[in-house]
């Protein structure tokens, strides 16, 4: 049996080096892409790229859609600010466990499916939000349209599968950055629609109704695109790989306890939601809060709001980048120190902006906020692929899903009712932030160190990886590709351990190795 | 030349502190101080039900005759509205009513506003994007900087008497209704369609 593998191994080496030629992009041996050509839409990989970031894009364009609207809908649908809280949750609530099963659902049907049937499952959700005529319905169409929102995680598995390691977190970050930004432009697209097609002759009630109608159509869109023109992998589709190859399946109750027993995936999802998390309330939120507290109309509120969501355009990514660049000097060290700092300003401006008075005032100071917020997003997945390599798939997925949690939690304490006024509320959370973040402090590795404390002296990163795997999983050779995981992550233990460091790439984001 | 540089950061750093923390002065016009010079009824009765875009109203107002005369010599408009009662304000902070008037949120609709005279007369058909709510309807006079300098309500300081309704649209067209309908389905189908089409690909 291990013979005839090997033979099968061999066989499908010689045709690989043949076949690398029929990509227009250079490519390593797993035939993913070593660049990253931001305006070519070459197949598969940069197809692949642009397909994921729309798709998500359209996912945030429709999950907040609702929020610039409000100052229409709250009248139209006779809304509390309790009603509108409870909205405001639900919408991000559905992704906490929809971001989990998505993992799995990628490793079992691919990207491309994954994606593309919950995209058209919740689009009836956003064209049904125009039918909607109560508090309850309103609650139930947010619900489930932001399901949708765990499309992140197959962005980040199908970028994963099209990019190598040098190039990976650079095509996640933006692919995660570019998407997000669909929370900042639909503040701007819903009201212009709606404003449009209230010059056009509609009564306000059913003209914000018929603006539902081009979230969905871009959504659906979208997903037919994704469908028709994306690949799972460089290779083909999964169907097609599934007959050919032989992949090892992973024991899924092995890759569960290696995840939730590790402690560092459990702060990190806590963390995210201190940034990824507000930023999602923020989307939720903002457009109301400037159009009550300082008067501006409906199209000048969701412009101010948009801006907060735009910045990821440069914000996310650059957090990424920053990430990769203290951890050429500093190692996982650095980029620990860096995503500490990143999010102790993000709570610093939120809580400015809580007590800033004049619009003018705000505007500045949400810019700050929204920049340095998105930037430790970026951050935290430059952290988030060390903690384990066995179970990559599900720490990302906690991680996400820790970051919707957030959004529920803040919501929940502080937009949910009329206890605190809104500025207060920002305020409030801004101290959240702050507290929250601390525990990055707590997360050491025993091979690199952490925040406070340095590594363990001839602890490998080697020894980390393969304490995932048993002794009897070792010798069956399952931990090989941990193993080369860990040779690529000697740099993160800074410049000195760098000793015959050859690889300055930016380190691995890859998927999991293995099937669950 | 640090020196030079630190200054300039923190002059730069005060400048942006000043803009954050400006807090513009007010001339304040205040509710409680306003006198309630005018007498405004309407045709509405307590709990009337009013339809949108299609019911009725008028609304009377006058000049409240046991004043000293030249009460009203600095009133140059009157502006009717239509506002909120309490209980439409309950945990809607976009609806409250606030003491500073130009804080106040309590009246967001006008229903006419026209120049001055001692008694004046106004029916009112209620427009298609007044929101299904509880209402009364106020006053203000206005002087000639377009000031409120008086005011006269149809309800009594608590709000709690002659609040009518009114059930605004709901701007559910039909027109909608068929495109939501279809466009869901059509997403349904799109979805069915190529996973046929993946499983005849499998064999």
């Amino acid at each position: 049996m291990a013979k005839k593998s090997l033979e099968v191994e061999a066989e499908v080496e010689v045709e690989d080096e043949g076949d690398a030629a029929q990509f227009k992009m250079p490519v390593d041996s797993d035939h993913k892409a070593t660049e990253f050509w931001l305006f070519s839409f070459a197949k598969p990989h940069m197809r692949a790229f642009h397909l994921s970031w729309f798709s998500f894009f359209c996912c945030f364009v429709s999950s907040f859609a609702a929020p610039p609207l409000l100052p229409v809908i709250r009248d139209n649908l006779s809304l509390t600010t309790t009603d509108i809280g409870n909205a405001g949750i639900a919408s991000v609530s559905g992704a906490v466990f929809a971001r989990l099963a998505m993992g799995t659902a990628c490793d079992l049907v691919g990207p491309r499916l994954a994606s593309a049937s919950l995209i058209l499952i919740t689009t009836p959700a956003v064209y049904c939000s125009s039918l909607i005529d109560s508090a309850t319905g309103f609650l139930l169409v947010r619900f489930f349209t932001g399901f949708s929102l765990a499309t992140f995680v197959s962005t980040q598995f199908w970028m994963s599968s099209m990019f190598s390691p040098p190039k990976v977190g650079l095509a996640n970050g933006v692919a995660g950055g570019w998407g997000n930004m669909g929370g900042g432009a639909t503040q701007l697209i819903m009201p212009l629609v709606y404003e449009l097609i209230k010059k056009i002759g509609s009564t306000n009630f059913i003209a914000w109704r018929i603006a539902f109608f081009i979230p969905g159509v871009m959504q659906t869109c979208s997903a037919i695109a994704v469908l028709m023109f994306g690949q799972d992998m460089p290779d083909g589709n999964y169907n097609k790989l599934h007959k050919a190859g032989e992949k090892h399946k992973d024991n899924f109750s092995e890759v569960f306890k290696h995840a939730v027993t590790n402690y560092r995936g459990w702060i990190l999802a806590l963390t995210y939601g201190y940034c990824f998390g507000v930023e999602l309330t923020i989307d939720n939120i903002i457009a109301q809060y400037f159009y009550d507290r300082f008067g501006v109309n409906i199209s000048k509120a969701g412009t101010i709001a948009a801006s907060f969501g735009l910045a990821n355009i440069v914000s996310r990514p650059g957090g990424g980048l920053f990430s990769d660049y203290l951890s050429k000097f500093f190692g996982m060290r650095g980029r620990l120190w860096g995503l500490w700092v990143v999010q102790t300003l993000g709570g610093i401006f939120c809580v400015i902006l809580g007590k800033t008075n004049s619009l003018a005032g705000s505007i500045v100071v949400l810019l700050l906020f929204s920049l340095f917020c998105q930037a430790a997003c970026g951050l935290t997945f430059g952290v988030v692929p060390f903690v384990s390599r066995r179970s990559l798939g599900l720490i990302s997925g906690m991680g996400g899903g820790g970051g919707n949690v957030g959004a529920v939690l803040t919501q929940l304490i502080f937009f949910h009712n009329s206890k605190y006024s809104t500025e207060d509320g920002i305020f409030y959370m801004g101290i959240m932030i702050l507290v929250c973040t601390l525990p990055i402090a707590l997360i050491h590795f025993p091979q690199w160190g952490g925040m406070l404390c340095g590594p363990k002296p001839g602890y490998t990163p080697e020894d980390y990886y393969q304490s995932e795997w048993s002794h009897h999983e070792q010798q069956k050779g399952y931990h090989t590709a941990s193993l080369r995981f860990a040779e690529n992550s000697v740099r993160e233990g800074g410049r000195s351990a760098r000793g015959s460091g050859h690889s300055k790439h930016t380190v691995p984001v890859e998927t999991s190795p293995t099937d669950v | 030349m640090a020196g030079l540089r630190l200054s300039k950061i923190t002059i730069a750093l005060l400048l942006l502190l000043l803009i954050v923390c400006h807090v513009g002065p007010s001339m304040a016009v205040l509710f409680n101080q306003l006198p309630k010079t005018l007498i405004v009824t309407a045709t509405t009765k307590s709990g009337d039900v009013l339809h949108a875009g299609e019911d009725k109203f008028t609304v009377t107002w006058a000049l409240n005759t046991s004043l000293p005369s030249g009460a009203d010599a600095n009133y140059k408009t009157v502006k009717v509205l239509l506002c909120y009662a309490p209980i439409s304000q309950h945990d809607r902070k976009w609806r409250k009513s606030n003491n500073d008037l130009k804080k106040d949120k309590t009246c967001q609709f006008t229903v006419v506003k026209q120049d001055y005279s001692a008694t004046g007369k106004h029916e009112y058909t209620v427009a298609r994007d007044i929101p299904t709510a509880s209402y009364f309807v106020r006053a203000y006079a206005l002087d000639a900087s377009d000031t409120k300098v008086a005011f006269g309500q149809t309800t009594d300081a608590n709000k709690t008497v002659n609040i009518f309704e009114v059930v605004g649209i709901t701007g559910r067209t039909t027109g909608i209704f068929v495109s939501a309908i279809v466009f869901s389905a059509f997403s349904g189908l799109a979805l069915a369609f190529f996973y046929v089409v993946e499983n005849k690909k499998k064999k």
